[in-house]
């Protein structure tokens, strides 16, 4: 093994990927990534968590009440976020078609202490991001109306739980946990999902394109072109990662420790990327191999994220800065297992290398 | 019937080599990945995910409390004393002392707050739940009723919050007629036991992963009766969870048709192919024949599953026909395996983005049109759709489908196949040798109306991005983008049939070649629009977008378009290939100013 070597094969690997410009269109990716990030933050927030879309409208929303009387009707002209039109029901749903209505409800006359729950019905649009946004602020009155006839009824009621004095709801935040517990790990992991396909690529090119006599016949050994396209893929990977944390940053969000992070990943990333240089030596053929490894991506992560303290925990936790020194072992444990996989592969190409060379 | 059975005969050949390389060593290994698969769903859906635990820090003086509180992986619950625990304060992201909850002001401890309010309304849930008398603890029940609302697309023209417009004291009264509505029963139609049975599955499971669970099982019919607490607002983002099951299978086949494609040209087994009689449209349909059959297979096979219509077939069609159509075309462009990976990622998030976003807005606008998948949602909602609707959104993929099976038809020669020269350039003469050197302004002429259908995606995809933003902000950056594609599909031509020589370019060619650049420009786009556009070119968006000069003659538009693409040209001429880009630039501010000062006019 010739450390000169293995970085004159990394070196070729990377002004490859330089030359054929394939990196532009990974950074153009980003770019675009970048465009739909303020439609995804909203989109994919609200997938997450719907009720953080409702800071993002301060209308007062008109909205129709049909039917009795109730305290119902007095917290709604209270609140803010409606303007409250006493309507009957038939005009009122033709208005809610017209869009001119967020929401129609119908309260019957059933009485607050009644033996039976006061049955309201509520007509909002089908589908709707609007819809989506009253829909929430609606939980709020309600809830509060629901209080008063728990209250009226409050004789019936055996058990009552532990009761907890909640600070006042924070409307305004809602992207924190989203960011932070799936964003982060999802960004910061994915140029390892990345450079683990592109060593499939790099080493079945070599056999599909019928290169690799040439390479072997020169001072190059075979490990030593193995190590060097490998070596090639795990330096792109903290520096993706780390541009990542960087735009973050410029976006107003800071991760702590951001120096153990990169390093997990990157080390955790090698387990990848050794596992499909081992899979890309087996086969020697680019489909098959990428089969076989998209397929056994999915089962590994599966079988990570159902561990407790993973790395992908580990990450979430040190970006917040709740992690101690556990993100230290998990690097030394990762560590051990790569040392352990890279001496495996070690072997593997070594042998494939005796072949070929008793071939040529 | 020759034809066909020649399809036959190379799509027999393309399956038996895709077996021969996938198969026998591929076989076993996938049988035991398929195995550990699923032993690993299982895993998950036993011990749960552990991505964020452990995420906030969280004390509190209450044991039985903090025991309630810790069953949440998201929390690192410690117990102690009141006092250890307020001289600590800054040490943990809330505190909950005497009952009362305390957080500092940072963003974790607010998102902490939030967790903790959630989990403890599912903690008063779990208690209520178990009320001997439920209607004490439950005493209000929602029926949510949902009311479909076919906005036309007029309505937005004054912006998208409807509903928000009305402040007087006066009720809104509806234009249209009155259809007089029975109120509903006061009686809730369900016995207590069955509503608390609802009740206790709703709190016993993960709200988050049964969000999209629940939209695979048939749901029980009173689950329409929710208490406040339930009432998570209706999401039109649970229905494309459900269409990503159809696109995914879609996406993996075309991979391997890419595959298929490029691993003829390296290994140049392709040749013996080519040196065939066979036409080149013949071995590509037979090369695409088992692709479509497999896609077809896969997508039957998820409709059955999921007890939908066959009809959704109908739009995943074309769909089918797109990804198909771009793959030979990824695969024929090229040169190395890891340009082929990044090429591939790249066309998918952006075939993503046009097929995803636009139905997010299903059944709110039609807009949503724009993608075929807002047809697959409709068409399990149960709303269908329309022949005209069918029409109007897998047009634009059909035809360009067809547009890109033609470059790659025309293509597939050795000459093309086994070139490895840089990516652009490979295109540039791929789009080059779609066009006649012969007949350079026929040809011209007719590759600016097949352009048309690519602009039009492109347009339609910025619609949908800038539709979510402010008002006058989305007409300045629609009327700009649209202004720049149209000019850089119009450069397009000229400049890859002339890229070589247009220094040297005799001046009443540049012209000629402008013009029928101009006349086929503005054919295809007045084509289009009569065709089937018309719902969208209505709007405020769509005169932006597609100008409808009414008052007009038709040679406005053809002067426009015929100044910028000689604004490029001459660009180009005076200053070398280098000057192509500002050139389309300068073309694009010129285009931009034409339909500002129109569409001013139009808002006047």
């Amino acid at each position: 093994m010739n450390g000169r070597n293995i970085w004159i094969m990394a070196r070729k690997e990377l002004s490859g990927i330089n030359y054929e410009k394939t990196i532009i269109f990974a950074i153009l990716l980003q770019l675009f990534v970048a465009m739909f990030s303020s439609f995804l933050m909203v989109g994919l927030t609200s997938m997450y968590d719907p009720s953080s879309v409702s800071q993002y409208s301060r209308f007062r929303y008109s909205i129709a009440y049909s039917g009795t009387n109730s305290t119902l009707l007095d917290r709604l002209l209270e609140s803010d976020d409606f303007t409250v039109y006493s309507m009957g029901l038939s005009p009122a749903l033709e208005s809610l078609k017209e869009r001119k209505l967020a929401a129609v409800i119908f309260v019957p006359d059933t009485p607050p202490d009644s033996k039976d729950p006061v049955q309201i019905t509520l007509y909002t649009l089908q589908n709707d991001l609007q819809a989506t946004v009253v829909g929430v602020k609606l939980k709020d009155v309600f809830l509060g109306f629901e209080d008063d006839l728990r209250t009226a009824r409050a004789s019936r009621i055996t058990e009552q739980p532990i009761e907890v004095q909640l600070p006042p709801a924070a409307r305004t935040e809602g992207f924190y946990e989203f960011v932070f517990g799936l964003l982060i790990p999802l960004l910061v992991f994915m140029p390892a999902i990345i450079s683990a396909s592109l060593i499939i690529d790099l080493i079945t090119e070599e056999y599909q394109h019928e290169t690799l006599e040439t390479l072997v016949s020169t001072p190059i050994t075979f490990p030593e072109m193995v190590w060097g396209k490998i070596l090639a893929c795990e330096i792109l990977v903290p520096a993706q990662a780390g541009v990542w944390l960087i735009l973050l940053a410029l976006n107003g969000i800071r991760i702590e420790n951001p120096v153990p992070i990169l390093f997990l990943v990157s080390v955790a990333s090698l387990i990848l990327i050794l596992l499909s240089a081992l899979t890309a030596l087996h086969y020697r053929e680019r489909t098959a191999a990428q089969f076989i490894y998209s397929t056994a991506l999915v089962v590994v992560i599966l079988l990570v994220v159902s561990v407790p303290d993973n790395p992908l925990n580990l990450i979430v936790r040190a970006s917040v800065g709740n992690a101690g020194l556990e993100i230290y072992g998990a690097i030394l444990l990762v560590s051990a297992v790569a040392a352990a996989l890279g001496y495996a592969t070690h072997l593997y190409a070594r042998r494939i290398g005796r072949l070929a060379q008793g071939s040529v | 019937m020759g034809i066909f059975s020649d399809i036959f005969t190379i799509a027999r050949w393309e399956v038996k080599k895709s077996f021969s390389t996938m198969g026998r060593n591929v076989l076993p290994l996938a049988v035991i990945l398929f195995i550990l698969l699923i032993l690993a769903t299982g895993f998950v859906a036993r011990s749960g995910m552990h991505l964020q635990d452990g995420m906030y820090l969280i004390a509190t003086d209450d044991r039985e409390l903090g025991n309630i509180l810790a069953s949440d992986g998201r929390f690192m619950v410690f117990i102690g004393d009141a006092s250890t625990i307020e001289s600590e304060i800054s040490a943990f992201d809330l505190i909950i002392v005497n009952r009362t909850v305390s957080q500092p002001t940072t963003d974790r401890g607010r998102a902490a707050a939030k967790t903790l309010s959630r989990d403890y309304s599912q903690y008063v849930a779990s208690v209520y739940s178990r009320e001997p008398d439920l209607f004490a603890a439950y005493p209000l029940w929602i029926d949510l009723q949902y009311v479909k609302s076919e906005l036309d697309f007029q309505a937005t023209q004054s912006g998208q919050y409807i509903s928000v417009r009305q402040r007087s004291a006066e009720p809104p009264l509806p234009q249209g007629p009155v259809v007089q509505v029975t109120p509903p029963p006061a009686v809730i139609p369900y016995s207590a036991d069955d509503l608390r049975k609802n009740l206790q599955q709703d709190t016993g499971k993960n709200d988050q992963i049964a969000r999209y669970t629940n939209l695979f099982t048939q749901q029980p019919s009173y689950s329409s009766f929710k208490t406040p607490d339930q009432l998570s607002p209706s999401l039109p983002f649970d229905s494309i969870i459900f269409v990503f099951v159809f696109i995914f299978p879609l996406y993996f086949t075309s991979q391997f048709f890419m595959m298929s494609i490029m691993n003829e040209r390296i290994e140049r087994k392709g040749e013996i192919l080519l040196s065939s009689p066979l036409h080149p449209l013949v071995i590509i349909a037979g090369k695409m024949l088992p692709y479509l059959a497999g896609m077809l297979i896969t997508s039957v096979g998820v409709i059955l599953a999921a007890r939908a219509s066959l009809l959704i077939l109908l739009p995943l069609l074309p769909v089918i026909l797109f990804f198909l159509a771009s793959a030979l075309l990824i695969g024929m462009l090229s040169r190395s395996f890891k340009e082929l990976s990044f090429i591939s990622i790249f066309f998918s998030t952006i075939a993503t983005s046009y097929l995803f976003f636009p139905s997010i807005f299903a059944n709110v606008h039609v807009v949503s049109l724009v993608s075929p998948l807002t047809l697959i949602i409709l068409q399990l909602q149960g709303t269908g759709f329309s022949a005209a609707d069918y029409l109007y959104s897998t047009s634009l993929f059909y035809l360009t489908s067809g547009v890109l099976l033609y470059i790659g038809a025309v293509n597939f020669n050795a000459e093309r196949l086994f070139d490895l020269r840089p990516f652009l350039p490979r295109l540039r003469e791929f789009i080059t040798s779609s066009l006649s050197r012969v007949h350079p302004y026929r040809s011209l002429f007719l590759a600016n109306i097949f352009l048309i259908p690519f602009v039009f995606m492109l347009q339609m995809m910025a619609l949908v991005l800038f539709f979510n933003l402010p008002m006058p902000l989305s007409l300045v950056l629609l009327i700009a983008f649209a202004a720049f594609v149209e000019e850089l599909a119009k450069s397009i031509g000229v400049y890859s049939l002339f890229a070589g020589e247009i220094t040297s370019l005799p001046l009443p060619t540049i012209l000629l070649a402008s013009a029928a650049t101009a006349l086929g420009f503005l054919l295809g786009e007045k084509l289009f629009l009569l065709a089937m556009l018309s719902q969208i070119t209505d709007s405020v968006f769509g005169s932006i977008l597609f100008l409808q000069q009414g008052a007009l003659l038709l040679w406005m538009p053809l002067l426009l378009h015929f100044a910028g693409v000689l604004i490029v040209t001459l660009t180009i001429r005076a200053g070398g290939r280098r000057w192509y880009f500002p050139g389309v630039l300068a073309a694009t501010v010129v285009h931009s100013l034409y339909n500002l000062y129109f569409i001013l006019g139009a808002v006047r």
